[in-house]
């Protein structure tokens, strides 16, 4: 083979390929948008689908029998059982209403409302004469107090984290989601180990001659409230970080330059920026605490069960159709919720046409601004974080190196033994290592153009633009127990189609796809409230220079909406790791389980190898949060 | 933006192994999903001798845990067989399922409960187990006359037993007499135990009631306890490693055999270890083996069976699983540590298949009911 010959081939390659390319690049919106749309197809709304059906089919003919016994037991609605039994009786129901609100009474009285301490406050009692909320009025009524609460410890955070520089800023910044990742038994027992009466925090006020306050038990719904915050809290923080990141700066300055004080200027041009994303925090915790499981039984006991938990059962015990009921019903009000957030966030006008976020200034510059009412009010919610949020983290990672009578080294011990000595058929702790990671970071490159694409397709596109971001949410909005039988029924046994053949899908890449359909949502929750802010004479300009969409898309608006995407990324590889039923459905084979797999196994009748098990999963999450943050920080700005 | 592409084609599930006909599809392949589309999956069984035994996790994961004991030790005493464990996601649950809708890729379950074997039958018309010939399986006719699962097709041996009692701290309350003595003050705000939903000692703790003040006034009695301040927290490890360990309370529903685990050095404590059996009982949780009707490997399986019922095995399982053995006391060496730790109840309660059929889920909703959106 002669020289020349060789270079002409190669040009002639470099040619064709930059044909490719160019093709790809003038498509590349297009076909990302099909295979994500193809992805959800058989990922989401097949599995989904076939349990869903089983709430309106009985015996081959279509009914509503199982909705109807839903809405009108008051069991699960309350007093909304009558209304739907008789939806024309209008008379009677309002009634019902106007002698329900007839006693209502509001009287002064004295209350001491911290637990063991007798100290009397005036206290506006409101009696309100008992309402049967049903499990699902008490179910959402506990998601809106979860919300509350989250949003109130997730703000601060977020002002903090936007706002200040100090030293382990971003570091703190990528570690925020941690909590995110733990499986549910995790977090009861590291909330046992720090609120418990023998826990740390009753440890630490001993020192001090105090209690032991019964924090657990003095309120169940309280401290459901409080893990509840816990997971979503972080959440909250995360979003309002990325929002606050991306605030053009010099609208500040511009309304400040007209003459407006910074409270003024704060008011009207920093808070609507920041707004859809602190909604979209709020939409997303009262979603998940919606669908909250199996904290609430874990930690708040029985009473205080939730939708989820009766789903639970039914799966449990094969009944699909009042399983599938209660489900739909579910997702058809974390839908509904979606929607009319999405109304809103769609009809926000862009005004952001750069990302230059408001310089931070030095937390702690010197001794006496540290003593300044707002740095003392820093560190007092300093204080409340490193109680709710490293004090459960901290007690199960002690807990990992104790045993009853003291230091030890035994659980770590015994992963390591497990590791070199295990057999196949048993977990070992490396496998379930190496997986997480592959599957995090496979789920992140899958979900953050599916994430993106999503936003860019939905953000501006009117209602029906708004219709299909709501059933984009769908992964959001589905009970993962029912999703789990529907990957089981759906994709692992297959569907069967005419000529006696059957669609299956299972392994490696099906768990993939399956951890990016969950996480998806995330990546275009976190772009898109920055999306709809920007101006969109920004993308119109670029048009009209002869920019395709996609190079407009990748030269103009991502890299003003990268702390988004990479917040969404963070996110991504968060859900991957912290997924669990579909990693054990789509299994195929004996290796495929990952590190929370590998703590529910672990877990026997000795708690500290799932404990210790747990603290590596917190160590390598919380390293990868740092390389997902740090690479991604290469591309913001 | 890149996609990544994984184009890999994985259709490794067991029964698509044999007679896969095509591989992958085009679309769900560049979507990152590997798709098979496959025909006429017939029942089959495993290669050569394997027995695949499905069991939960404990039985293989624990720190010397029985299962590794038996595999070895059986595959020892017949040099050609091979025992290949399995942990379905969701126990008996995943071969329900798949008995309805797929081939069920087992042939021996072990670790079986009396309830699950009423829920098999509740949801399946057809067999998910064989009947077991008895005469085959050696040992079985040394097996405890109460060990039975009341099975009317004889489906089910056991081949271990655990007790459900209460477990309390010798230095906050005394151990209650019987369970009315339960819904006195000295007991307020003392109790833990878990969702009989989906707990099992929970739901052991819940039919014991029931057995004592019958179907009728069972729910009476947890309405008293209710206002006596019992909490009915979610599982087992939750409730056990989370609330009771970290003293929340004194006393918890739980295992007869909790001190063997905490019976380590030469002087343990044992004052948050204390075993209580009220009225002198204790609910009987019998684990047992079956054989899958699509099985083509019910000989061997009945050679495991044997094999598990042999005085050897039984002392071992009975050790290393925590739990009591299946056969009667003459046939089984256990080590006096374990028997010093381990307590059974001078009066075993339980209910049998035909108690529980039928009747189970009822019980099990209106109690949960009575606590949940109250």
């Amino acid at each position: 083979m002669s020289r020349p010959n060789r270079s002409e081939r190669g040009a002639r390659l470099r040619r064709r390929s930059a044909d490719v390319r160019r093709w790809l690049e003038r498509r590349a919106l297009a076909l990302t948008t099909l295979v994500t749309a193809g992805v959800l197809a058989v990922m989401l709304y097949l599995p989904v689908g076939v349990v869903f059906g089983e709430a309106v089919i009985d015996d081959g003919a279509a009914t509503l029998a199982f909705f109807r016994a839903v809405l009108t037991d008051p069991f699960y609605v309350g007093v909304l059982a009558d209304v739907f039994a008789e939806p024309l009786a209008v008379k009677t129901h309002l009634e019902s209403l106007v002698g329900w609100l007839g006693a209502i009474s509001v009287a002064v009285s004295f209350e001491s409302p911290l637990p063991g301490v007798s100290l009397p406050v005036p206290w506006l009692a409101l009696e309100v004469p008992p309402i049967r909320k049903g499990l699902f009025g008490f179910t959402a009524y506990q998601a809106a107090l979860s919300t509350i609460a989250s949003v109130a410890l997730g703000l601060p955070a977020a002002y903090v984290l936007a706002n200040y520089e100090f030293r382990g800023r971003r570091t703190l910044r990528s570690l925020t989601i941690l909590p995110f990742v733990l499986p549910g038994i995790m977090v009861a027992v590291g909330f046992y180990a720090m609120f418990g009466r023998a826990g740390t925090l009753n440890q630490g006020l001993a020192l001090v001659g105090l209690g032991p306050i019964p924090f657990i038990e003095w309120n169940p719904l309280a401290i459901v409230i409080v893990a509840h915050a816990f997971y979503n809290a972080p959440l909250v923080a995360r979003v309002t970080v990325a929002a606050w990141e991306s605030v053009d700066a010099r609208s500040v300055e511009t309304a400040r330059s007209l003459g407006a004080s910074p409270r003024r200027a704060f008011r009207d041009v920093v808070v609507p920026q920041l707004l859809p994303a602190i909604l979209t925090g709020a939409l997303l915790t009262f979603i998940f605490t919606f669908m909250t499981f199996p904290i609430v039984l874990a930690l708040g006991g029985l009473q205080l069960a939730t939708v989820e938990v009766w789903i639970y059962d039914r799966v449990r015990r094969l009944a699909y159709s009042e399983a599938a009921t209660l489900a739909v019903l579910e997702t058809l009000l974390s839908l509904a919720l979606t929607y009319t957030y999405l109304r809103y966030e769609s009809a926000q006008s862009g005004l952001a046409r750069a990302a230059t976020a408001p310089s931070r200034t030095p937390l702690f510059p010197d001794r006496r601004t540290a003593l300044s009412p707002r740095r003392l009010a820093i560190v007092g919610y300093g204080l409340v974080t490193l109680v709710v949020f490293v004090g459960p983290l901290a007690s199960l990672v002690v807990g990992s190196v104790t045993d009853g009578s003291g230091f030890t080294l035994a659980h770590y011990a015994f992963l390591l033994e497990r590791q070199l000595e295990g057999a196949s058929y048993q977990t070992l702790p490396w496998v379930a290592i190496r997986n997480s990671l592959l599957f995090g970071v496979a789920t992140l490159a899958v979900a953050v153009p599916m994430g993106v694409v999503v936003s860019v397709v939905t953000v501006r596109a009117g209602r029906g633009g708004t219709i299909v971001d709501t059933l984009a949410m769908l992964p959001l909005a589905v009970s993962g127990v029912v999703f789990g039988i529907g990957l089981l029924r759906g994709l692992v046994f297959g569907v069967s189609l005419p000529g006696g053949w059957q669609f299956r899908v299972t392994g490696g890449v099906a768990i993939v796809a399956a951890h990016a359909v969950a996480a998806y949502p995330f990546v275009t929750r976190n772009v898109s409230p920055l999306l709809s802010t920007l101006d969109p004479a920004l993308v119109e300009s670029a048009r009209a220079l002869g920019a395709s969409r996609y190079r407009a898309l990748r030269d103009v608006e991502l890299p003003l909406v990268a702390s988004g995407i990479v917040a969404g990324a963070a996110f991504a590889f968060a859900i991957s790791i912290g997924e669990f039923s579909s990693t054990v459905l789509l299994a195929s084979g004996s290796q495929t389980y990952t590190m929370p797999v590998a703590v529910e196994r672990y877990l026997g009748r000795r708690s500290g190898p799932a404990v210790a098990m747990g603290t590596v999963l917190l160590v390598v999450t919380a390293a990868s949060f740092v390389v997902v943050d740090r690479v991604g920080g290469r591309f913001e700005r | 933006m890149p996609i990544t592409g994984l184009k890999t084609t994985q259709c490794n599930h067991p029964v698509m192994r044999r007679r896969t006909f095509v591989g992958a599809v085009g679309g769900g392949a560049v979507a990152g999903v590997a798709g098979c589309l496959t025909r006429d999956s017939t029942s089959g069984g495993s290669d050569g001798d394997t027995l695949r035994i499905a069991t939960y996790p404990s039985m293989v994961e624990e720190g010397d845990p029985a299962g590794v004991w038996l595999k070895e030790a059986f595959e020892s005493a017949y040099p050609e067989a091979e025992i290949s464990w399995t942990v379905p996601e969701n126990g008996i649950n995943t071969y329900i399922q798949r008995a309805r809708q797929d081939t069920v890729d087992a042939d021996v379950y072990f670790g079986l409960n009396i309830d699950e074997l009423v829920r098999v039958d509740d949801s399946l018309d057809g067999q998910l187990f064989r009947s077991l010939e008895r005469d085959r399986i050696e040992g079985v006719d040394r097996l405890r006359d109460d060990l039975t699962f009341g099975d009317p097709n004889g489906r089910v041996l056991p081949y271990d037993t655990g007790y459900i009692s209460l477990v309390y701290d010798e230095s906050v309350v005394a151990p209650p007499e019987s369970l009315d003595a339960l819904l006195g003050a000295e007991y307020e705000d003392t109790l833990i135990t878990q969702n009989a939903q989906s707990s099992d000692p929970g739901l052991a703790f819940l039919l014991w009631t029931i057995a004592e003040y019958g179907a009728d006034g069972y729910l009476e009695y947890w309405r008293a306890l209710r206002d006596n301040g019992v909490q009915i927290l979610d599982g087992w490890s939750e409730s056990y490693f989370g609330s009771y360990t970290e003293e929340e309370r004194p006393m918890i529903v739980s295992y007869s055999t909790d001190q063997v685990f905490h019976a380590t050095g030469d002087e343990p404590d044992l004052t948050r270890h204390q075993i209580a059996f009220p009225n002198g009982q204790g609910y009987e949780n019998p684990e047992g083996m079956a054989i899958f009707a699509d099985s083509d490997k019910a000989d061997l399986a009945a050679d495991f069976m044997a094999f598990v019922l042999s005085s050897e095995a039984q002392a071992e399982i009975a050790q290393r699983n925590v739990q009591f053995p299946a056969v009667a006391d003459d046939h089984v060496d256990l080590d006096e540590s374990f028997s010093q730790y381990a307590h059974a109840p001078a009066e075993p309660v339980t209910f049998t298949y035909d108690d529980l059929r039928g009747t189970l889920n009822g019980w099990i909703e209106d109690w949960a009911r009575e606590f949940a959106s109250q």
